[in-house]
């Protein structure tokens, strides 16, 4: 456990359109001018039902080209842009939807996996175990907006399964869904000003912890094996909870800047597939506020790890924000093949992709910014609607970590999208040349630095 | 598990969900089961009196065996962690914050003077631990919350540190997860049976989905649930009980395709009298349907899959156009059986199983084999992923012909002729559960057949009744029981089990509260395995 102190601060603008102060953590040594070495952050974004691909695919060579309709939002942020094409998922194999969205950060194929979910944990915690778990406040952050909205009935399924625990069970994690909760999981313990106050509160949940953590290693002795198993599991993430206060009461007296508070009382998280208009209405700043506090965990280094997934694959919301009253899955197919419509919805995702990008951007962590120390993949579950194929698909890098190098359209020839996962790993480090199914893999894809 | 290959060769009589040699039942060991959302909520409302649903603030369960209770599915997460912590700081506020509120568990922390204050803990633990373990506690596991208490108590109020302590208790795995370590049957060497009070958790949280009551741990106490036949009495004694309505809910609300009806999305302009009301009210007729069925009917399984009526309210009957019915609570009414006839053709089933404005034969043939027939459909295979891709929906006027391809292409076939000939025998119902004899002007030809059997099936009518006769209808409705009531995932090894019920079963005319109360009496539910697995 290492343990840290508020070392320096720096000056973060761009967030909320202020400049604020913002004393922020160092975890070991001096801060360097220039973000070398590994990459430091990894967010991963999801977005449901592909793209418009005649809409998408730019224009030009490697280093000169012109964004297409749906990605020109990202054009102030395109020196820090990779535009990926001819990239596969072969792992994908199962449901059209679903073996999409459980292969993206993990590539493996649902088929054959328990109850259909994914073979494998997905890129996100295995950078989480190598950047964070144990070591930042939160090992991860996953937050969805408008998640299970269709026939998952509001339950965990492979229809909207995105993330998967770096451990022998590769379960599926569930995502964060209220903006409340989290910012108060986030940002409230900063909230008081009284630090003995903060203290005693930590001190007490530590107390708590310690029974907990007890119980679960005492009653896991006297069970069978696969039982057992199971309160070890548990007992793990109690213990993770127990080093993340541990990581809390170093850092008491750092204050971190949190984010404006908005207000989404018309926002209900948790009605699962219940269509509700002003709901769906409060997508744009609910969506916002997430990426948000999800900028601001970073640049405060409460974690290095993130993925945002916009909704799930059913994608049984409107949008009325861009007078579009039919759910997205309707303009998919269910409804016939609408591209004049996805392209507005797509444009609207790049919107936001290209707002979270410039956040990171804006955000100095001494010398560089956040963006130039991170990672940023943005995917989804397939290339286009109508087809629902693996191939050509639409994916983006972008940031600076590892030596990322942006600025960039980079047509591969037909390649595994593991290739391009064993490629974003090797950004933080990791040095293996395959990742997920073995039979997906034929090394680094390369010409990402 | 798969009955069916769809690479075989699917003959006029394919094996039934029974087939094969008989077998003795055997007693599979559920894995550790944690309490669900709904159980949660439901015991810290009878331990605490807290009616706010705090579990809510919980991630959602794994679909699992589609009930959301699969204990084979339960993963734990560093959020689902994190918010027991939450939860548990949430319900000890407000179970500490009033003397009323104190008073449900912890009476004498009101009026505690500070000499009296260990002394206030204990007679509280000593009370209130045995009803959030479920069990009787040993002295140590006491001494060590009132350690606990202390600790907390040096830098905060006592009521602060009693809060704490119900904190811990919330979050241990006595209380989270139901722990059944069993004891030597003396008079099977080979397995253990469940000890008295174990019984009675299993028995509340499968028929009112809670802690026991003081009812079920007075019987535990004097040992009075330790023979089959007392665990039969006091299971149907629950199962006429109200409380055992929610059960019953919770089990149609995961088999039936309603759960979804909220957001049944469908465009104004075609369908002009579908809306979110609708929807509402056909959710809320097919747990009337069924309850009424169960409770107050005839009771038996054929009648629920071939009833000749349906409850519907004012409202509701307007707008499938039958005989007036008056006033807005749900009313038996009969229906056309020329078109309908019991639960798979009510309006929520029929609207469940289409996601747009257009039925999909496939979706609704492959929800009626999966549910009904329990036949295990599998995914596409991957060399087919590139090729697939779902008919425009105004590409033909019906959707036999918008699907023509599937029994064009042998590729397709094999897998489509266990869906599409099924859900073609629905296209008689539209996409909001409404009655229609024409699609784009052609007339729907509604003949189709249930994959197995040898008869073809002429329209709606002509396939419940396929199925209330088949041999793997009523055999399927046992196996999602017995899904449901474990809390588990069928297993093979379950098979003894499903064939020796499914017969009982069959043998008592298919009254379902008799199948329900037959769980209660293999050795799966009695008996635990001698070796825990």
């Amino acid at each position: 456990m290492s343990r840290f102190k508020l070392d320096r601060r720096a000056m973060i603008r761009g967030l909320g359109g202020v400049a604020i102060a913002l004393p922020w953590l160092e975890v070991m040594g001096e801060a360097r001018a220039q973000s070398s070495g590994p990459a430091k952050r990894f967010i991963a974004v999801y977005t449901p039902g592909g793209t418009v691909r005649d809409k998408w695919l730019p224009t030009g060579t490697e280093t000169d080209f012109t964004l297409s309709p749906i990605l020109s939002p990202l054009q102030a942020i395109k020196h820090r842009l990779l535009v990926l094409d001819g990239v596969e998922m072969r792992s994908a194999q199962g449901e059209q939807h679903q073996a999409g969205i459980c292969a993206l950060l993990t590539g493996t194929p649902q088929d054959g996996a328990f109850d259909n979910y994914a073979g494998g944990p997905s890129i996100d915690q295995v950078i989480a175990t190598r950047i964070s778990r144990g070591i930042k406040q939160h090992a991860s952050l996953y937050m969805a907006v408008r998640w299970a909205t269709g026939n998952s009935r509001g339950l965990l399924s492979p229809i909207n399964a995105t993330v998967f625990e770096d451990n022998a069970s590769c379960a599926p994690i569930p995502p964060r869904l209220d903006p409340v909760a989290i910012f108060n999981s986030l940002f409230a313990g900063g909230a008081n000003p009284d630090l003995t106050a903060q203290r005693e509160r930590l001190a007490r949940k530590r107390s708590i912890l310690d029974y907990v953590d007890r119980r679960y290693d005492a009653l896991a002795k006297r069970l069978g094996v696969a039982d057992r198993a199971k309160l070890d599991a548990h007992l793990t993430k109690v213990r993770e909870i127990e080093l993340g206060v541990q990581v809390q009461e170093d850092a008491l007296g750092a204050q971190c800047a949190a984010p404006r508070q908005v207000d989404t009382s018309d926002y209900r998280h948790d009605i699962g597939s219940t269509f509700e208009g002003a709901t769906d209405a409060a997508i744009p700043k609910v969506g916002r506020y997430m990426i948000d506090m999800m900028v601001t965990a970073m640049a405060c280094d409460l974690t290095g790890v993130g993925v945002f997934q916009w909704t799930d694959t059913e994608a049984k919301h409107t949008f009325p924000w861009l007078g579009l009253g039919e759910h997205h899955h309707f303009y998919q197919h269910d409804g016939g093949y609408r591209p004049a419509e996805l392209e507005r919805i797509y444009n609207w995702y790049a919107q936001q992709h290209a707002y979270l990008l410039e956040q990171m951007e804006a955000v100095d962590m001494g010398g560089h910014t956040l963006l130039q120390e991170s990672v940023v993949f943005f995917g989804s579950e397939l290339q286009e609607p109508p087809s629902h194929s693996k191939r050509n698909m639409p994916f983006l890098l972008a940031g600076g970590g590892g030596g990322l190098r942006g600025g960039r359209f980079v047509r591969y020839d037909n390649r595994s999208h593991n290739d391009l996962l064993v490629s974003i790993l090797n950004l933080f480090g990791d040095g293996r040349t395959s990742f997920g199914r073995d039979e997906f893999c034929d090394g680094p894809i390369g010409r990402l630095t | 598990m798969s009955f069916w290959s769809c690479t075989g060769t699917i003959g006029d009589t394919g094996p039934s969900l029974l087939g094969g040699a008989a077998l003795l039942p055997q007693t599979i060991r559920a894995p550790l089961r944690r309490l669900t959302r709904r159980e949660y909520d439901n015991t810290v409302r009878d331990l605490l009196g807290d009616t706010t649903s705090p579990a809510r603030a919980l991630p959602s369960e794994e679909i699992g065996n589609g009930f959301g209770n699969d204990a084979s599915s339960l993963s734990m997460s560093t959020l689902l962690a994190e918010q027991y912590a939450n939860v548990a700081e949430d319900v000890a506020t407000r179970a500490t914050a009033t003397a009323e509120a104190l008073a449900r568990w912890a009476p004498c922390v009101v009026a505690a003077a500070s000499a009296d204050e260990e002394s206030c803990m204990r007679a509280t633990l000593a009370s209130f631990l045995p009803l959030a373990f479920r069990r009787p506690v040993e002295q140590a596991e006491v001494d060590e919350l009132v350690l606990l208490q202390k600790e907390v108590r040096d830098s905060g109020t006592y009521a602060g540190s009693v809060a704490a302590v119900l904190e811990a208790i919330l979050q241990s795995p006595d209380f989270l997860y139901r722990i059944e370590l069993g004891e030597p049957d003396p008079e099977h060497g080979d397995r253990r049976r469940l000890t008295a009070h174990e019984m009675a958790t299993r028995l509340s949280y499968l028929f009112w989905g809670t802690t026991p009551d003081p009812g079920l741990r007075g019987l535990a106490a004097s040992n009075d649930l330790s023979t089959p036949e007392q665990v039969r009495a006091q299971a149907a004694l629950m199962l006429d009980d109200p409380r055992a309505r929610p059960m019953v809910r919770t089990f149609f609300n995961g088999l039936l395709p309603v759960a979804a009806l909220g957001d049944a999305h469908r465009d104004a302009a075609l369908f002009p009298r579908f809306n979110a009301t609708i929807a509402s009210l056909m959710r809320q007729e097919t747990e009337q349907f069924a309850e009424h069925v169960i409770f107050e009917g005839e009771g038996d399984w054929v009648t629920l899959m071939t009833a000749p009526y349906t409850m519907v309210n004012d409202e509701l009957a307007a707008y499938y156009g039958m005989s007036a019915v008056s006033g807005s609570a749900f009313r038996k009414a009969a229906v056309d059986t020329t078109k309908r006839r019991g639960l798979l053709l009510l309006g929520g089933v029929l609207t469940g199983t289409t996601h747009s404005n257009h039925t999909s034969p496939v979706t609704r043939g492959a929800y009626v084999m999966r549910k009904m027939m329990c036949v295990d459909i599998p995914l596409p295979p991957s060399e087919l992923a590139d090729k697939i891709t779902p008919p425009p929906p105004y590409s033909a006027p019906t959707a036999r012909e918008r699907f023509s391809q599937h029994s064009v292409d042998p590729v397709c076939a094999t897998c489509h002729q266990l869906m599409d000939p099924v859900g073609f025998t629905l296209e008689n119902f539209d996409a909001v559960g409404m009655w229609r004899n024409r699609e784009n002007d052609v007339t729907i030809d509604a003949s189709g057949k249930l994959p197995g059997y040898e008869e073809g099936v002429g329209g709606p009518v002509d396939l419940v009744n396929a199925i209330a006769a088949s041999e793997d209808g009523p055999a399927c409705f046992t196996r999602q029981w017995l899904s449901f009531a474990y809390g588990r995932s069928f297993d093979t090894k379950d098979k003894g089990t499903l064939q020796a019920v499914t017969t009982a079963f069959a043998d008592g005319g298919y009254d379902i509260k008799e199948l329900v109360l037959a769980f209660t009496q293999t050795d799966s539910f009695l008996y635990l395995p001698r070796e825990p697995e």
